[in-house]
């Protein structure tokens, strides 16, 4: 079951085009990645589902219906420009856009205590604002994102500018958050924290979507049969088969370590094969490309291409 | 509508409670009722009974000075240091004494306590009036009774009377209604942009601190904006309501407490009026309004007051705020709309140019207004959507006739839809716009898409 489809999304600014033509789809309760080059379309892309823009053409449905006004309660933003009143009490900020969700005041106090419980927040709750630091303003901020208990949650960059502790503490309630059945999108350039949070992604470039799906068969799919390997060996391999070639090599004590790339023709086992006649194998495994390395490699690939069909 | 409720309750209560505005809601009707009451005590100030010694070294005034009820007159000749001491240290407030010179209109005045600005200026005209009548009979043997009956027919006087469009005629006041057209024309200008220049503050700082991104992800811009609008009227509203009722609980606090003062300032002013309009109808309304003001006590200064206004009390403030309200809400949006395309103060103040034009021409023209209430400049400035409610305000203490005041109001409610309209699309665009300086023909642009 999808929670959101967007369907054949167009959209045009007075000089450039934004969007063109994106579809795609968010299973319930995964964690989603939206990737692309700045400019690419994101930010647009979450508007659109946010409905602060609507689409020029093209249909967005949540939960199987068209997004509609109401929906705003379900769905909790994080926008990449964090902003609050600054002059605003903490508590009377925090109710203030917690009841602009559509909570009641009294379900706003209660769930609003338990998140400042659990943050060990409770003694700003009468202190203005901007008297915060920095990351006490993003604590509050993603409390503000997630008090109403949305079912689609929205995060733009939702690690930059956090210390590593507070950055542990967020992506822990995240996961928590989809444990308790949330989807989530993300969009973030913090390759890193796509790795470790997102089930599903989608790259876009230039407001095309050039790739998207599950990041393990993504990262297989990109894959390009390369191989690490530990033997403890006395001596070193002389010399590889025609099917292997070498990338890396490195030795400490006699442990000897390899990266091979495995070519047409060749297979994972007979490389074991090989390299068991020159000592005992320590570790072996195959090495997937970093995400890191995908989006570089798919959004020039995406650039040149472009180029010469528009030169 | 309840974001749009939660949106005005906010506006409404950081503005209300901020320490500024509770200042200002409290000075302001202090710095009223001391501009009314001041000038009334420092007017009545010393005018309890005075007694007054003349010592005329040149005997021209013994026994010629007219006195009232509050003032008497006593007559000595002699060693002035003498009478000086034994006058002041009996029941005398003060001597006033002419040396023998060819100045014959020169006197000392000695007193203990100072006496009051009224006496001096009354002794000082009854002295000149004595001298002129003494000049007259001696340099000119000139029969004074007959000077006098001759004077007193030369007295002309125009009583100024205008006929409505019911052929009604109306005793007008045009200075008076000048100067309280011009000053109310004043206050509206100041608090239309008083008030919406807090809604542009207002946009600009959602905007700057990038918080508008969470709010209209939550309630529509419109929302936002018509909350924002009415949530600073009310602002206003509460402000003028404070003002006018804490202005009035002083005001007749200190007529309570000090009711001889005043009786005897509206009495004055009552035989002013009567003196000055003799034969006209106000006297009617004067002798209502007496007996309006004995029914209410308290109400008695105020009902005095309004005697001066051609037009009502209530007719006005109600003008006042129709006009203000309109007002306020037009440019609020227009300057909203200018605020969300705008990325700073200084940008935005470009931008509001074509704006606040319309508005600093018609504070420019306030004297002509006044001057001319029914001339043609006048006429269209009050037509005129974006000028009206200062050229109306100011025009109205003159009369107006009342289609002219109601086109005025139904152009003005018009124009207000439009301007929401317009303010509406801009805004939605504007606030999600950064760092891109905005020109007036990109807004448009903005208006047009879709």
């Amino acid at each position: 079951m999808n929670i959101i489809e967007v369907q054949n999304v167009t959209k045009k600014y007075s000089n450039h085009l934004a969007l063109d033509n994106i579809s795609l789809s968010i299973r319930k309760g995964i964690v989603y990645g939206l990737l692309g080059p700045n400019g690419a379309g994101k930010t647009t892309l979450i508007r659109i589902l946010n409905q602060i823009t609507a689409p020029d053409s093209g249909t967005v449905l949540f939960n199987g219906n068209p997004l509609s006004r109401k929906d705003v309660e379900k769905i909790g933003y994080l926008p990449e420009e964090r902003g609050l009143y600054k002059k605003m009490k903490v508590g009377e900020e925090a109710m203030y856009l917690a009841r602009l969700k559509g909570l009641s005041k009294e379900e706003a106090l209660e769930r609003l205590k338990y998140w400042f419980i659990k943050f060990e927040i409770q003694n700003w709750w009468n202190k203005k604002v901007e008297e915060l630091s920095k990351g006490m303003q993003q604590k509050l901020q993603f409390i503000i994102t997630v008090v109403h208990r949305p079912d689609f949650l929205i995060l733009d960059e939702p690690f930059s500018g956090l210390d590593p502790i507070n950055t542990n503490l967020i992506r822990q309630e995240l996961l928590e958050l989809k444990r308790q059945g949330t989807t989530i999108i993300i969009s973030t350039h913090n390759m890193a924290s796509v790795e470790e949070i997102c089930d599903e992604i989608c790259l876009i470039n230039k407001s095309h979507k050039i790739l998207d799906g599950n990041l393990m068969e993504i990262k297989q799919q990109f894959k390009e049969n390369i191989f690490s390997l530990t033997l403890s060996a006395e001596r070193e391999i002389p010399v590889f088969p025609e099917a292997f070639s070498v990338l890396e090599t490195s030795t400490s004590s006699n442990q000897r370590h390899y990266v091979v790339k495995v070519h047409e023709g060749g297979n994972s086992n007979q490389l074991l094969k090989f390299v068991m006649d020159y000592g005992n194998v320590l570790e072996f495994n195959e090495i997937l490309p970093s995400m890191n390395d995908i989006f570089i490699q798919q959004v020039e690939k995406y650039n040149s291409e472009f180029k010469i069909q528009n030169p | 509508m309840n974001n749009t409720m939660l949106i005005v309750a906010r506006e409404y209560l950081t503005r209300v409670k901020k320490k500024s505005f509770i200042i200002l809601t409290l000075l302001v009707p202090l710095l009223l009722a001391a501009l009314m009451v001041v000038p009334v005590l420092l007017a009545t100030k010393g005018r309890e009974h005075v007694n007054v010694m003349v010592v005329d070294d040149n005997e021209i005034y013994i026994n010629n000075f007219i006195e009232d009820e509050k003032t008497s007159f006593s007559y000595r000749s002699g060693d002035i240091e003498q009478i000086k001491k034994e006058a002041l240290a009996g029941d005398y407030d003060v001597v006033l004494y002419f040396p023998q010179s060819s100045q014959k209109v020169n006197a000392n005045m000695y007193y203990n306590e100072e006496p009051s600005m009224y006496l001096r200026s009354e002794l000082e005209s009854q002295i000149n009036n004595m001298f002129f009548d003494h000049v007259l009979q001696d340099s000119f043997h000139i029969d004074l009774d007959k000077y006098k009956t001759i004077k007193d027919l030369a007295r002309s006087q125009i009583t100024m009377i205008q006929i409505d469009e019911y052929g009604d005629e109306k005793e007008s006041m045009a200075e008076m209604n000048k100067s309280i057209g011009m000053i109310c024309g004043f206050i509206i200008y100041f608090v239309i942009f008083f008030f919406s220049g807090q809604v542009l503050r207002g946009v600009l700082e959602e905007k700057n601190n990038r918080i508008v991104e969470v709010l209209i992800s939550s309630v529509k811009p419109i929302e936002l904006l018509l909350g924002k609008i009415i949530g600073i009227a009310l602002v206003g509203l509460t402000q003028f309501l404070i003002w006018i009722v804490f202005t009035l609980v002083i005001l007749t606090g200190v007529q309570l407490a000090m009711p001889e003062k005043f009786m005897e300032l509206s009495g004055v002013d009552k035989e002013q009026i009567m003196e000055t309009v003799r034969d006209s109808q106000v006297v009617e309304a004067v002798n209502n309004s007496q007996m309006a003001a004995g029914d209410i006590d308290a109400g008695g200064i105020f009902a005095e007051i309004s005697n001066y206004f051609p037009i009502s009390f209530t007719e006005m403030i109600l003008c006042f705020l129709f006009f203000f309200l309109t007002g306020y809400l037009m440019y609020s949006a227009l300057f909203a709309a200018v605020g969300s395309a705008a990325d700073n103060e200084t940008d935005s103040t470009q931008l509001t140019m074509p704006i606040t034009m319309p508005l600093l021409l018609t504070i420019v023209l306030v004297m002509p207004i006044a001057d001319n209430p029914n001339g043609p400049l006048a006429f269209w400035l009050s037509i005129i959507p974006l000028t009206s409610p200062v050229a109306m305000l100011t025009r109205l203490p003159s009369g107006v006739p009342l289609w002219e005041v109601l086109l005025s109001m139904v152009l003005m409610l018009l124009f207000f839809v439009f301007v929401v309209w317009f303010a509406a699309k801009v805004y939605r665009t504007g606030i999600l716009m950064y760092g891109k300086k905005v020109s007036w023909k990109e807004i448009w642009k903005w208006v047009r898409h879709q």
